[in-house]
Parts: C-alpha cells; sequence; structure tokens
C-alpha cells in the first residue's frame, strides 16, 4: 500500500514540474502512458523536469539508467526504487 | 552512495551547496571512487609534441611517457606540421607580434584577416565571411546573433552543444528531431508553421561520423520556408569533388543559406568561420557577441590557416590519401567484425554497447599498448552506445593503421567476446 502511496506522490510531482517547465499543459490532460516528448517538450525541458522532481522528492537516478525510460509512468516507478 | 559507476557526469550539473564556488557534496564523493578516478585520468594527458600520428604522451593513469600512434587529434590532412604552414605562421609572427591585441571591429582586424575571410567565402562560394576566434564561439554567436526570443531552432538531436548554447543564448524556442528522421523534422515544422523557423544539421556528427539527409532536409526546409544552419566542422576541405564540404558531395550547396567551418581541424590552426549572404554576415557582425566583444584571431595563426586552406584546397591529393585511407582502416576494422554504426566520414566509431567499465579497462589497456585512441562515454554519447572513436588522417601510412589495428584487435576485438 506504502508503495503505491508513494508513486502517486510521486507522480504528482512529476506533473506539477511538466506544467511549470513545458509551456501549454495542464496537469489534467497529463497521461502517464505518454512521454513528455508528447506534450512538446524538447531534451533540455526533460532533464529540468527530472531533476526538478528528483531534488524534490530527495532521490537521486542515475542518468544512464533513465535511457530506455518510455514514458512517465515508467519514470515514476524508477523513482520508487530509489527512494531512501 | 551504491553503484557509484552508474554514475555520470549528467548526474551532477545541479548544485544545492550554498557556497557557489563549492562543488556538490555528491559529486566530490564521487570523484573519490577509484573506477571514477580512473575515468577522469584519460581526460588532459598531456601530449609532449605535434598532433601528428606519431607523438608521444604522458598517461596520467600510470604517469609514464609512452610514444603513440594518435588516433584522437582532428588533423584529418595533417597541415597544422606542414613546413609551407609552419613557414607561414613563423613569418607572420615575426611581422605581427603575438596577439591581435583588440576586437575586429575596432582594432584586431589586420590585412591578413581580410584576406583569410574573402578566400574563405569564395571557396564556400558565399558572399560573405565572418571569423570567430574559436569554433564553439562561432556556432554559438551565428545563432545568438541571428535568432531572437520567440524564434524556433529545430535541431537534429544529435546537433553540437555550441548550436544548443547559441539558441539558449538567444532565448530561442528549441526543438530537437529525431536523428535523420524526415517524419519527425516535418511534424516540427508543421507545428511551427509561421514562426521565423532555423533548422540546424551538421556535415559529419561528430560522435557517428554519419551524414546528414541533406537533399530531402533542404526539400523540406523549402517547402515550410525554413533557413538551413550547416555545421560543416568535420566535413569541410574533405567531402565533394573540390573539397567543399557535404553541401558539395550532395549537390545543394547554392540552397544552404548559411554554413559554418572551422580552422581546427582540417586547418590545423583554431578559430571557427560563418559563411552566408553579405547583408546576413554584415548584421551578424554587428550583434554577434563573440566575435564583438572577443579578441581577433592571433596574426599567425591566421597566417598559417591561410596557407593551410591553399594546400588543402590546391588539388585533391590529401583528400585523395585520406579516403584512401578511411576505406583501408575501415575494411579492416569490419574483418574484426566491430560496430562501427553507420559511419560513413574520416570519423569513425568502435561502439563497445553499454558497459562503462568495459570501456574504460579497454581504454586504459589500448593507451598502454602505445596507441591514442580515447573512449566517448554517456552522456556525451548513449549509455547502451558507449565508444572509442577514431579520426582518421591523410598522414597515416598503411603500416601504421596495421600496427594499430594490431592493437584494437588485441584489446577491443578480443576484448568484446569475452
Amino acid at each position: 500500500m506504502d508503495q503505491v502511496q508513494d508513486k502517486a506522490r510521486i507522480i504528482e510531482v512529476i506533473k506539477e514540474n511538466i506544467i511549470k517547465n513545458i509551456d501549454g499543459v495542464n496537469k489534467t490532460d497529463i497521461d502517464t502512458s505518454k512521454s513528455m516528448k508528447d506534450y512538446g517538450a524538447n531534451s533540455l525541458d526533460i532533464i529540468e523536469v527530472v531533476s526538478c522532481s528528483m531534488r524534490e522528492l530527495n532521490l537521486k537516478v542515475p542518468r544512464s539508467e533513465l535511457t530506455d525510460i518510455k514514458n512517465i509512468d515508467e519514470l515514476a516507478e524508477k523513482f520508487v526504487q530509489y527512494q531512501k | 552512495m551504491d553503484n557509484t559507476m552508474a554514475y555520470s557526469l549528467a548526474d551532477f550539473n545541479y548544485n544545492d551547496n550554498p557556497d557557489v564556488l563549492s562543488p556538490p557534496a555528491d559529486f566530490e564523493q564521487w570523484l573519490e571512487h577509484p573506477g571514477v578516478k580512473a575515468a577522469f585520468s584519460l581526460f588532459e594527458q598531456q601530449m609532449l609534441s605535434a598532433p601528428v600520428v606519431r607523438t608521444e604522451v604522458i598517461n596520467n593513469f600510470d604517469h609514464k611517457r609512452r610514444k603513440v600512434i594518435n588516433l584522437t587529434s582532428y588533423n584529418y590532412l595533417g597541415l597544422c606540421t606542414h613546413p609551407e604552414v609552419i613557414a607561414a605562421a613563423k613569418a607572420a609572427l615575426d611581422k605581427y607580434g603575438l596577439g591581435a591585441s583588440g576586437a575586429a571591429l575596432l582594432s584586431g582586424t589586420f590585412d591578413l584577416h581580410v584576406e583569410l575571410a574573402s578566400k574563405l567565402a569564395a571557396f564556400k562560394e558565399k558572399e560573405a565571411c565572418v571569423l570567430y576566434s574559436g569554433g564553439l564561439a562561432a556556432n554559438m554567436g551565428a545563432i545568438q546573433g541571428l535568432l531572437r526570443k520567440g524564434d524556433v531552432l529545430i535541431m537534429d538531436e544529435k546537433c553540437h552543444k555550441s548550436l544548443i548554447d547559441g539558441g539558449t543564448l538567444a532565448q530561442a524556442r528549441m526543438l530537437f528531431f529525431a536523428h535523420n528522421d524526415m517524419d519527425s523534422l516535418v511534424m516540427m515544422l508543421e507545428k511551427n508553421k509561421g514562426a521565423r523557423t532555423m533548422v540546424a544539421v551538421e556535415g559529419v556528427y561528430s560522435m557517428d561520423g554519419d551524414l546528414p539527409k541533406l537533399v530531402e532536409i533542404v526539400e523540406i526546409c523549402e517547402r515550410y520556408h525554413a533557413a538551413i544552419y550547416l555545421d560543416e566542422a568535420h566535413s569541410s576541405f574533405m567531402f565533394g569533388k573540390n573539397g567543399r564540404g557535404v553541401g558539395e558531395h550532395f549537390g545543394v550547396e547554392d540552397r544552404i543559406g548559411i554554413v559554418f567551418g572551422t580552422m581546427s581541424k582540417v586547418l590545423g590552426g583554431v578559430g571557427g568561420f560563418v559563411c552566408s549572404r553579405a547583408s546576413t554576415i554584415r548584421y551578424l557582425k554587428c550583434y554577434s557577441s563573440p566575435f564583438q566583444f572577443s579578441c581577433a584571431l592571433p596574426p599567425a595563426i591566421v597566417a598559417g590557416v591561410l596557407k593551410a586552406l591553399e594546400i588543402a584546397t590546391r588539388d585533391s591529393t590529401l583528400r585523395d590519401k585520406l579516403w584512401e585511407n578511411v576505406a583501408y582502416f575501415r575494411e579492416k576494422l569490419l574483418g574484426m567484425n566491430l560496430n562501427l554504426g553507420d559511419s560513413a566520414s574520416q570519423v569513425i566509431p568502435i561502439i563497445i554497447g553499454s558497459s562503462g567499465e568495459k570501456l574504460l579497462s579497454m581504454a586504459i589497456e589500448i593507451q598502454k599498448r602505445g596507441l591514442f585512441l580515447q573512449p566517448v562515454d554517456f552522456p556525451a554519447v548513449p549509455a547502451n552506445a558507449r565508444r572509442f572513436r577514431l579520426s582518421v588522417s591523410s598522414a597515416l601510412t598503411k603500416q601504421d593503421i596495421d600496427e594499430a589495428c594490431n592493437i584494437i584487435h588485441d584489446v577491443i576485438a578480443v576484448g568484446l567476446k569475452n
């Protein structure tokens, strides 16, 4: 149950950062099965969203492990694994 | 910190340390790891003579001097030490002194600078040329000088950092299309219809050695009225019948609005240049910070580069030798079943895969054997495609290539099988 709650909280943080960093996206529009690229993010925007989210959640995932991540849900899963 | 080696320079850009002069605490801790130390030991190794094929280095990992075969320098046509180039630079050093002592607009423009800019423009078949003191400065400065907030800069995702930095300074909206993927490019142009748009691509992608799909890119950009910025850092003076670059190679150079080149690779010196219409260059000179606010190129470098330009372009001897060497090298590497990606140029990657540890241990072993071949690790290349990157030079002999390939075989080809 804890992990489910953690993941929900993590997704919330990621969504907030997507809204802050990518123009023209509403929170209710964000589908976690999609990639940030689908919302018009470029690679620099994605770095920003990931970095801000990790700082806020106080965790640090190596970037090299994010290479194969395809969508927001997978990113949240990865964050769950690295929770302290 | 667990799995320390999984971390990379991509992970320490943000710094929460209240003292801005202090690096992040976890970065300092990361640097103490023996594996990270070994990887860093490959940076900034001292070269003890010219960046030619047979040179000498001090390896940081064991502090030993080694005579090496150099496959890392960008001295593609061997002009850095050409006797005529050296003589021209020495003569200019005697006549003009060490530096330009001023920015180009006020007092840093010498007769040599005017001659070089004019010859580069003529060679590239453009109306005018502006010189910059650095290659990064030229790319960054040209983008910053031409684009404004609200403008759109669409780049191939493998474009160089200097172009991205230019877009950041210009406050342009930056978009990256999937590498050489024309559907992805069209989608981005379609979404940004009506905006002032520049599309930036490279002549040879520097980590992969492959070429852009330039004919298609030109056709697409014309359809969308987007300007093309072509970075020919690794293709000028090598590609095309007359060596003008991939624009000439693909037969579309007159349809490309602005081209960048560097003086630090084939021309053996330092600096960058941008060629375009006279009105574009005049405007750039008024608004491009690295041109306006940097000391101009040292006259001796300009004189050496002028001579190198003459030698590189007076006939095709050096280019022909380069392509002969590339063909021979490729054949030998492919014979070892190595993964050279889509390379179609003198830049040849040997893709190792996802193991950073393997890349590092091979790099140290290969350098101990006397081959100066540097690894390229994540985040410079994708984490699943870490690699070595060879720069082939016309100055290599078959014997050099054979000797280099023996080492590559023993360390990389055999190492990948184990």
